[in-house]
C-alpha cells in the first residue's frame, strides 16, 4: 500500500510541467527573483543584442556633434530613407540576381561535376590538382578590373567573377567530399556491380552532399561580394552601384539604407540555401 | 587421434569456392600465409578466429575486393578478379546508402540482378524481398529511422535481391544485442535452407557458439599472420534448437576444445616470439 502510495505522489509530481516545477525551484532560493529575470531573457539573447546596437547607434548619431556627423545619418532617418528608396532598391536586386543567379548556378553545377570527376578519377586529380593549386587561392575580386575590360557587357563581365569567385569553393568541397568517401560505400557499391556514372550520381554524389552544401554557402556569400564589387566598379544598376551612387551624392541616409537592404538581401538567400540543405540531407544525423 | 582434426577433402575439380595456398600481405607484412580451404556449393561456412586473424580480409579475398598477393582464388572453377554478382557481401556496419528509402536500396540491387525489368515491377519485387526479413510495412522508410537489427535485416534482403549464389557475411551480427543477433541468425538459417539450390556462405565470426549453431563446418584462424589452424566439420544434425543444442553435453565440450585449441596457438606464439627475441639478445 505504501509502495503504491509513493508511486503515485512520483507520478503526480511528474505530471507538472518541467517549467513550472523550475520555476518553484528558482523562487525556492533567496535569489530567486533575479535568477527568475534571467531565466526568462533566455533564448532572446539576439535580440535584445541588435536593440542594443540600434539604441547605442541612435544616442551616438543624435547626441554628438562631430565634424562629420553628416555622414553618420540617425536610425528613424535611415528607415526613412530605405522606404523612400525602396522601390529602386528592389529594382536593383532585381538586376543584381540576374547576374548573381545564373553565375552562381553555373558555378555549382561545373563545381560539383569536375568536385565528383577529381575526387574519384586518379589521372583526372593528377591532371587538375597543380593547376587548382596555382588557380584557387588567387583572390577572385582581382579578375575584376580585366573581366570589365575583356568580356563586351557588363553583365557577362560580372556574371564571369560571380562564376570565379563561387566555383573554387564548390569545386574543392566537392572534391574532398569525393575523396572521402566512406570505404563501405565503396565497397557497397563494388559488391552492387555499378557502373561509373550511376556510382558518380547515385553514390559519391549524395554521400558528398554535406560537403557540397559547405562549399555552396560559402560560394554564395564569395558571389555576392564578387558582385557588389564589381558593381561598385562599373555598373548601371544593382545593389553595389546604389550604394556606390549615393556616396558619390554623398546621400549618406540613402547609402546606408542600401548597406542594411544588401544585408538583408543575403540573409534572406543564405536562409533559403539553408531550407534547400535541410531537405536534402534529412538523412544525416 | 584428435577428434577435431577433420580437414575436409572435398576437391571435386570446378566446383564450389577454393582457396590454394593463398598469401596475402599488406605494406610488406604478412596477413595471411599460405591459406588452403575447399567449400561445396550450398556448405555453411564459418571463418572463427581472435580479432585481428585476418578473417575479414579472407572474406574480402573471397568478394574480389582485396588482391592476393600469391596463390589461387577459384568459384566453380573461375579464377576470382574483382566483385562480381554471384557473391553477395553482408558487411558488419549495416551497409545501406542511408539517402535512399529501403525499398530504393534494394531496387538499386534488383537493377542489376534483373537488369531487363522496368521499375515498378522492381520495387513490388523489393517489397517481397522486404517481406521476406519481416519488414514489409517499412518499404518507404529510410535506414536512420530503423534500429541496427532491423537494418542489417534489409542488408541481407539486398543482398538476397541480388540472387548470389554465394553470401559472404562479415561478422554481420557483432554490434546486434543477443536477442536480435539470435533472431537474425535464425533468419540466415532460414533463408539459406529454405533456397533451392541452397547458397553457399562463408560467415565470419569470432562466437565460437554463433560457429557452432549456424555452420556444417568450423575453420579456425590463428593469427600473426593468419592461417588455418584447424577445421571442424559440426555434428549436429538439423533444424538444430538453438536451446537444447546449447544444453548439449558434446556441444559445451566442443565449445571447450575449441577454445582450448585458440589458447594453445596463442601460447605457441608468444613462446615462439620470446624465443626469437631472447635468441637475438644472446647475439
Amino acid at each position: 500500500m505504501k509502495a503504491i502510495m509513493a508511486e503515485s505522489r512520483i507520478t503526480s509530481s511528474a505530471n507538472v510541467p518541467t517549467a513550472t516545477r523550475l520555476q518553484v525551484k528558482q523562487t525556492a532560493k533567496p535569489s530567486g527573483v533575479r535568477r527568475n529575470f534571467w531565466l526568462r531573457l533566455q533564448g532572446k539573447e539576439g535580440a535584445l543584442f541588435l536593440l542594443g546596437i540600434v539604441l547605442l547607434w541612435q544616442f551616438v548619431s543624435t547626441s554628438i556633434h562631430f565634424a562629420g556627423s553628416y555622414l553618420f545619418p540617425s536610425p528613424v532617418v535611415t528607415l526613412k530613407a530605405l522606404w523612400v528608396s525602396l522601390p529602386e532598391l528592389l529594382k536593383g536586386t532585381w538586376s543584381s540576381l540576374i547576374v548573381l543567379v545564373p553565375g552562381y548556378m553555373l558555378a555549382v553545377v561545373t563545381g560539383i561535376v569536375w568536385g565528383l570527376l577529381v575526387g574519384t578519377i586518379p589521372w583526372v586529380s593528377r591532371m587538375f590538382s597543380p593547376f587548382a593549386r596555382f588557380a584557387s587561392p588567387v583572390p577572385p575580386t582581382i579578375y575584376i578590373p580585366y573581366a570589365i575590360a575583356l568580356l563586351p557587357t557588363f553583365r557577362t563581365a560580372a556574371g564571369f567573377v560571380v562564376f570565379v569567385g563561387a566555383f573554387w569553393p564548390v569545386f574543392l568541397n566537392t572534391a574532398a567530399g569525393a575523396v572521402s568517401l566512406p570505404q563501405r560505400y565503396r565497397d557497397n557499391a563494388r559488391i552492387l556491380g555499378l557502373k561509373r556514372t550511376e556510382y558518380l550520381w547515385r553514390i559519391v554524389f549524395p554521400a558528398s552532399l554535406p560537403h557540397i552544401f559547405s562549399g555552396m554557402s560559402v560560394g554564395l556569400v564569395f558571389s555576392f561580394i564578387m558582385l557588389t564589387v564589381a558593381e561598385l566598379f562599373g555598373a548601371s544598376a544593382g545593389l553595389g552601384r546604389f550604394v556606390q551612387l549615393y556616396a558619390d551624392y554623398a546621400d549618406y541616409p540613402r547609402m546606408v539604407a542600401g548597406i542594411l537592404y544588401t544585408g538583408a538581401v543575403v540573409l534572406v538567400t543564405m536562409e533559403l540555401l539553408e531550407q534547400i540543405k535541410r531537405r536534402a540531407l534529412f538523412w544525416v544525423k | 587421434m584428435n577428434a577435431l582434426d577433420t580437414r575436409s577433402t572435398n576437391s571435386v575439380p570446378g566446383s564450389g569456392l577454393k582457396v590454394e595456398s593463398l598469401r596475402f600481405a599488406y605494406n610488406g607484412t604478412p596477413v595471411l600465409l599460405d591459406i588452403n580451404l575447399a567449400i561445396a556449393e550450398g556448405e555453411f561456412v564459418c571463418l572463427l578466429g581472435p580479432s585481428g586473424c585476418g578473417k575479414t580480409t579472407l572474406l574480402r579475398l573471397l568478394a574480389g575486393l582485396e588482391t592476393l598477393s600469391s596463390g589461387n582464388l577459384s568459384w566453380k572453377g573461375q579464377t576470382i578478379t574483382g566483385p562480381s554478382l554471384e557473391r553477395g557481401v553482408v558487411f558488419q556496419d549495416y551497409s545501406l546508402f542511408p539517402w535512399m528509402s529501403l525499398a530504393n536500396n534494394i531496387t538499386l540491387a534488383l537493377a542489376k540482378s534483373h537488369p531487363e525489368t522496368d521499375k515498378k515491377w522492381r520495387l513490388n519485387l523489393a517489397e517481397e524481398f522486404l517481406e521476406m526479413v519481416g519488414l514489409a510495412t517499412a518499404a518507404r522508410k529510410h535506414p536512420f529511422e530503423l534500429s541496427g537489427g532491423m537494418q542489417q535485416r534489409v542488408a541481407i534482403a539486398r543482398t538476397l535481391a541480388l540472387g548470389s549464389p554465394v553470401l559472404l557475411m562479415d561478422e554481420p551480427f557483432g554490434a546486434l544485442d543477443p536477442v536480435n543477433r539470435a533472431r537474425l541468425q535464425d533468419l540466415v538459417l532460414d533463408v539459406w535452407s529454405n533456397a533451392s539450390p541452397r547458397k553457399t556462405v562463408v560467415f565470419v565470426t569470432h562466437d565460437i557458439e554463433e560457429s557452432l549453431y549456424l555452420a556444417d563446418r568450423v575453420v579456425m584462424l590463428g593469427s600473426s599472420p593468419g592461417r588455418i589452424i584447424q577445421e571442424l566439420r559440426v555434428p549436429f544434425a538439423r533444424p538444430r534448437l538453438r536451446r537444447t543444442l546449447t544444453s548439449l553435453p558434446e556441444f559445451q565440450a566442443l565449445q571447450e576444445q575449441i577454445a582450448e585449441r585458440f589458447r594453445q596457438d596463442t601460447l605457441q606464439r608468444i613462446e615462439a616470439e620470446s624465443f626469437v627475441n631472447g635468441d637475438a639478445e644472446g647475439i
